[in-house]
C-alpha cells in the first residue's frame, strides 16, 4: 500500500516536473532569438585553424573547457585504477584461446582502428575528433579483451599513468607555451593554430582510449583493504 | 605580471597533478611541497595585484566573450584563491605525513588532491556558467575519488552516494544552463546580466535559475537534500574530510550565491527567497541537533558542517528586495562566515584525525583521558570551536554580528532567532566532546603520539579562524574594490 502510494507521488511529481519543463522551454521557444552567437563564430572561423565549427569551439574557441574535462576524464581513470589492487589490471582467466573468435578479430581490429584514424582526422572539417576516435580506439582494446588477446600494458604502471596523461599533458604544454611568449593562456601562435589542434587531437585520441580502456578493465579485483580510521589495522 | 600570476594560477595544480601521478607517495610528497609554495606564491601575488589595482576579466585563449571563455578575477575571488591555498596546503601538509605512505594506492592521493585544487580556483574565477559546470566536475569527482581511495566496502557505499548525489545536482544544474542559453544565447554570466538591465525579466528563464540553485543546493548538502554529507565526510581519511566540509561544498554554494546576485532580482521571487532562507534555518536547527546525537567524533562535525552551510542560504532572503546597504552587509556576512567555517572547519576535522589515530577508535566516549596526553589537539579543536560557536572575538561572530544586523536592518527579525538557536546548539554539541575528552578513564593509558607537524598544522589553522574576527575589516575592503568592467589584464 505504501509502495503504490509513494510510485503514484513518485509520477505525479515526474509528470508535474516535465509539464513545468515543457512550459518554460515553450515560453523561450517562442522568444525571438537572442544573441549574436552563431554569427560571431562563423565571422572568426577563418582564425581558428580548422573548418568543422563544433571542431573549432572545443578546440580553440572554448579550450579551456576543454582542457578540464580532459581532466575530469584523467580523474576517472584515476579513481578507476586506485581501486584495483592486482599487478595487473587483465585477468589470466579471461584468456580465451578459441579460434574463431581470433579470427574474427583478425577482421575486425585493423577495420575498427583505420575508423578511429579516420574520424580523428574527419574531425577538421566534418563531425569527428577526440572523443569519438578515442571511443572507437578504446571499443578496440574492449574487443580485444572480451576476445582474450593478452594486453600486457594494461598494469597499473608507469606505463598506463603515462598513457593516461599523455592527451592531457600535451594540451596543457600548449596551453602554456603562449603565456611564454606574452600571450594570454591557451592562446595559440596564429600560424601554427591547424598543426596543434592536430598534434592535441591525435594525443587526445589516444589517452582518452586508455582512460575509457582501463575503467572497463580495472574493478577491484581482492580483499585487501584500507582499515577505517581508529580501527585497529 | 598579471599574466604570469594568472598563467601560474591555472597551470600549477594541472602541472602537479600529471607530476604526482607518475611518481609514488614519498616523491609525490615532495614534489607536492614544491608545488604548494608556488601556488601560495602565485594567489598571494594575485591577492596584492587586485588589492592594489582592481579587478579584472581575463580572456582565455585571446577569445573574449561570448565567443570565448572569461575570466572574473575580482576581489571575493582572488580572497576564495587565497583561503584555498591556506586551506589546501594545511590539508597537503598535514596528510603528507597523516596518510600511511606503505599502502601502494595511497600514490593516487596526491594527483587527484591537485586536481581538486585546480577545480576549486576554475569555480572562484569562473565568469561562465558552462565553464563553471565543468569546474564543479573537476571537484565532484576528483572528491569521490578520494573518499574512495582504499576501495574500504563503506567507503564505496559512501562514495557512490556521494557520486549520486553530486551528479544529479550537476544534471539539474546543466538544464538549467540550457535552458539560459536557450534563452539569452549566451553562457557568460556578465552578458545575461547585460541583457537584464535593458530588457523586462522574460518568463520562461525563472525555472532555469530554480533548477539551478537546486542542483547546487543538493550539491552543497542544504537540508533537506543533506543525507548523503556526513557518511561521505565521516569515512573519508581526515586531511580528506577536512578539503571536503572546508572547501568543497563552498564551491557549489559560492555559484549558487553568485548566480542568485546577478539573476535573482530579475529572475527569483519573494517566496522562492524565504523558502531557501527557512531551509537554511531548518538545516542549522535539525544539523546541530543530530550533531548532539552521533557517536562517532567525526559524524559530530560532519553534521555540525550541515548545521554550519545553513547560515550560508540565509543570503538569499538577506539580499532580496533590501535596501543596499543591509544587503552589502548580508553579503559581507556571508563571506566572513565562509571564510572562518573553512579555517575552523578544516582545524577541526585535522585535529579530529589526530584525537582519532591517539586514542585507536573512532568513537567519542573513547576520548576519556584524551587532555592529558594530547592536549594541544584538543586545543585546537576547542579554539575551532570558539568560531563555530561564534564567540567573540572569532570570525564566526564577526560574521554572525553582521548577519544579525542585516536581518533586523531588513525586518526580518525570524533570521535572528534562528542565528541564536544555532550558537547555541553548537555549544551543546561541541561541549559534549569536551566533557567526554576531560573524564577519567583508569582503564586506558595507551596512546599513540602523533608527530608534531600533524599537532601544529590545525593549531595554524584554528587560530587563523579567530584572528579572522581582528581583520575581518581588511578581509572586506578587498572586496568591495571598484571593478575595472573593461578594463584589459
Amino acid at each position: 500500500m505504501i509502495r503504490a502510494v509513494r510510485t503514484c507521488f513518485i509520477a505525479l511529481a515526474c509528470i508535474a516536473f516535465s509539464a513545468v519543463l515543457a512550459a518554460s522551454i515553450w515560453a523561450i521557444a517562442g522568444d525571438p532569438g537572442q544573441g549574436t552567437l552563431p554569427q560571431l563564430l562563423s565571422e572568426n572561423m577563418s582564425r581558428s585553424g580548422v573548418e568543422h565549427p563544433v571542431t573549432a569551439v572545443l578546440l580553440n574557441f572554448r579550450s579551456y573547457d576543454t582542457l578540464l574535462e580532459i581532466g575530469v576524464l584523467v580523474i576517472a581513470g584515476i579513481a578507476g585504477i586506485s581501486m584495483s589492487k592486482t599487478t595487473s589490471l587483465e585477468d589470466p582467466e579471461l584468456r580465451t584461446s578459441d579460434p574463431l573468435l581470433y579470427a574474427l578479430q583478425r577482421w575486425f581490429i585493423p577495420l575498427m582502428l583505420v575508423l578511429a584514424g579516420y574520424l580523428l582526422w574527419a574531425g577538421a572539417d566534418r563531425p569527428g575528433g577526440a572523443f569519438q576516435a578515442g571511443a572507437v580506439l578504446a571499443a578496440t582494446g574492449v574487443l580485444m579483451r572480451l576476445g582474450g588477446i593478452p594486453m600486457d600494458f594494461l598494469r597499473p604502471g608507469l606505463l598506463l599513468r603515462l598513457g593516461l596523461v599523455l592527451g592531457f599533458s600535451v594540451f596543457l604544454l600548449a596551453a602554456v607555451v603562449s603565456v611564454i611568449g606574452g600571450d594570454a593562456f591557451l592562446a595559440y601562435p596564429p600560424d601554427m593554430t591547424k598543426p596543434l589542434i592536430l598534434v592535441i587531437e591525435s594525443v587526445l585520441t589516444l589517452s582518452i582510449a586508455m582512460v575509457l580502456l582501463a575503467l572497463f578493465v580495472s574493478a577491484p579485483v581482492n580483499d585487501a583493504e584500507d582499515p577505517e580510521e581508529g580501527d585497529p589495522s | 605580471m598579471t599574466l604570469w600570476l594568472m598563467a601560474g594560477l591555472l597551470f600549477t595544480p594541472l602541472a602537479w597533478a600529471v607530476l604526482t601521478l607518475l611518481t609514488d607517495f614519498v616523491w609525490g610528497r615532495r614534489v607536492t611541497w614544491v608545488g604548494i609554495l608556488v601556488q601560495v606564491l602565485v594567489s598571494l601575488g594575485l591577492w596584492l595585484t587586485v588589492a592594489q589595482h582592481g579587478g579584472f576579466y581575463y580572456d582565455l585563449g585571446g577569445w573574449g566573450a561570448p565567443l570565448g571563455i572569461e575570466l572574473r578575477v575580482d576581489g571575493l575571488a582572488v580572497t576564495f584563491v587565497l583561503l584555498t591555498a591556506a586551506v589546501a596546503s594545511a590539508c597537503g601538509l598535514h596528510a603528507g605525513v597523516y596518510i600511511d605512505q606503505h599502502k601502494p594506492w595511497h600514490r593516487y592521493f596526491w594527483p587527484l588532491f591537485w586536481f581538486l585544487w585546480s577545480g576549486l580556483n576554475a569555480v572562484w574565477l569562473g565568469g561562465d556558467l558552462f565553464n563553471l559546470y565543468v569546474g564543479l566536475e573537476l571537484i565532484s569527482l576528483s572528491a569521490v575519488g578520494l573518499v574512495a581511495l582504499g576501495g574500504n566496502a563503506n567507503a564505496l557505499r559512501a562514495s557512490i552516494r556521494y557520486l549520486l548525489a553530486a551528479l544529479l545536482g550537476s544534471l539539474a544544474y546543466l538544464l538549467g544552463v540550457a535552458l539560459i542559453y536557450g534563452q539569452f544565447g549566451t553562457l557568460s554570466i556578465a552578458g545575461v546580466v547585460a541583457w537584464l538591465d535593458n530588457h523586462s525579466a522574460p518568463a520562461g528563464p525563472g525555472l532555469a535559475l530554480a533548477l539551478m540553485i537546486t542542483g547546487l543546493a543538493l550539491k552543497t548538502a542544504l537540508f533537506p537534500l543533506h543525507r548523503w554529507l556526513p557518511p561521505a565526510h565521516g569515512i573519508a581519511k581526515s586531511p580528506v574530510s577536512a578539503l571536503l566540509s572546508a572547501l568543497v561544498v563552498k564551491a557549489s554554494f559560492y555559484i549558487a550565491a553568485r548566480l542568485w546576485l546577478a539573476f535573482g532580482e530579475s529572475l527569483g521571487s519573494l517566496a522562492a527567497a524565504q523558502m531557501v532562507g527557512l531551509l537554511g534555518g531548518a538545516a542549522v536547527v535539525w544539523g546541530s541537533w543530530l550533531a548532539c546525537k552521533q557517536a562517532q567524533l567525526k559524524q559530530v562535525v560532519a553534521y555540525s558542517s550541515v548545521a554550519q552551510i545553513g547560515y550560508l542560504f540565509l543570503l538569499f532572503p538577506l539580499t532580496y528586495s533590501v535596501s543596499e546597504s543591509v544587503s552589502l552587509q548580508a553579503q559581507q556576512g556571508i563571506t566572513l562566515q565562509v571564510i572562518s567555517h573553512a579555517l575552523a572547519k578544516a582545524a577541526m576535522f585535522l585535529a579530529a584525525g589526530n584525537l582519532i589515530l591517539s586514542v585507536g577508535s573512532s568513537r567519542i566516549d573513547a576520548l576519556a583521558g584524551v587532555s592529558r596526553f594530547l592536549p594541544f589537539s584538543l586545543f585546537s579543536f576547542g579554539l575551532a570551536g570558539v568560531s563555530l560557536m561564534s564567540l567573540p572575538p572569532s570570525g564566526g561572530f564577526a560574521a554572525k554580528w553582521l548577519l544579525l544586523q542585516a536581518s533586523l536592518g531588513s525586518g526580518q527579525w525570524w533570521w535572528a532567532l534562528v542565528l541564536l538557536a544555532g550558537g547555541l546548539l553548537s555549544a551543546a554539541y561541541l561541549f559534549r566532546i569536551y566533557r567526554a575528552s576531560f573524564a577519567e578513564n583508569p582503564e586506558t593509558d595507551q596512546f599513540f603520539h602523533p608527530s608534531k607537524s600533524l599537532e601544529i598544522i590545525p593549531m595554524v589553522l584554528a587560530v587563523m579562524a579567530l584572528g579572522l574576527g581582528f581583520v575581518s575589516e581588511q578581509v572586506l575592503s578587498v572586496m568591495a574594490l571598484p571593478f575595472a568592467e573593461e578594463g584589459a589584464p
